[in-house]
């Protein structure tokens, strides 16, 4: 019978997803930013 | 619009399309581990981290490889694309050693019975992170780019030098981190269908890889675009 250990293994997946979804949203975020920055300064 | 700012587009649009592709893919390995991967008999759903844990620590070692490659060959041939591309990379590999050192002590915590240990494949591994955290902090810090591109080649060539050393850690040292079971020079030892999932994640890791570095490129090259554009006004 394995161990009973599974809130170990969700919470690993759920904390895996927020930090790349995070960390790409950031970057699109940053990226839509200077190119709006570059179209107000022209 | 210039070139310069046309090529930044087209490669944030590009990378954004890679990432948006390699998420999905992402979703898609969740799917298959927690689905269709059988349970481990001794370490039981925790071992399931180890689809997770594996491709983030593979990815953030080729990221950090990357930039001490591009590092040495800007020492050389002070090509500015090399420069921005060790930066890309030095970035998308911090967020990869983030996975990696989160799922890492999240496992450790139900089958060693503690969240870390100072063995030497952490503490290595650990240094390696705070190492490219100091090259970002680093290239912040310095505003010329000709003088940031050549301190910060020379700090991502040092930890190049440190990658082997953690791959060879648990042969050269007595550690509790496992053994390699994929590379090593005999057969991987893992259930083929335990493999499938683990070399399926890989993929889609370094497909994030290349969508995430594709994007912080085009990103860098906008804004130096935009630097120099202001400077030249």
């Amino acid at each position: 019978m394995p161990p009973d250990n599974a809130g170990y293994m969700v919470a690993a997946y759920v904390i895996t997803a927020v930090i790349l979804v995070g960390y790409a949203a950031r970057l699109w975020w940053k990226a839509g930013w200077a190119i709006g920055k570059e179209k107000r300064e022209r | 619009m210039s070139a310069t700012a046309a090529s930044a587009r087209k490669l944030v649009r590009g990378g954004t399309a890679i990432t948006a592709l390699a998420l999905l893919a992402l979703a898609g390995v969740y799917v298959l581990a927690l689905g269709f991967t059988p349970i481990e008999a001794r370490q039981g759903p925790a071992q399931k981290i180890f689809y997770l844990h594996v491709p983030a620590a593979w990815s953030a070692l080729l990221a950090f490889s990357l930039v001490g490659l591009c590092g040495g060959l800007y020492l050389w041939l002070n090509d500015r694309r090399l420069d921005r591309f060790a930066a890309s990379s030095a970035e998308v590999g911090v967020a990869f050693g983030v996975v990696m050192l989160t799922t890492g002590p999240i496992w450790a915590k139900p089958i060693w019975g503690t969240w870390w240990t100072w063995d030497a494949r952490l503490t290595l591994t650990l240094f390696l992170f705070f190492l490219f955290v100091g090259y970002l902090a680093l290239r912040a810090a310095l505003h010329d780019p000709s003088e940031r591109a050549r301190f910060s080649a020379v700090v991502g060539v040092l930890g190049l030098l440190l990658v082997p050393f953690i791959h060879l850690s648990v042969y050269l040292f007595r550690t509790l981190h496992p053994q390699p079971i994929v590379l090593k020079p005999s057969a991987p030892s893992l259930p083929p269908v335990m493999l499938r999932t683990l070399l399926i994640s890989v993929l889609v890791f370094v497909l994030l890889y290349v969508g995430l570095v594709t994007t912080r490129y085009g990103l860098a090259l906008a804004e130096e675009e935009r630097e120099g554009r202001l400077d030249a006004a």
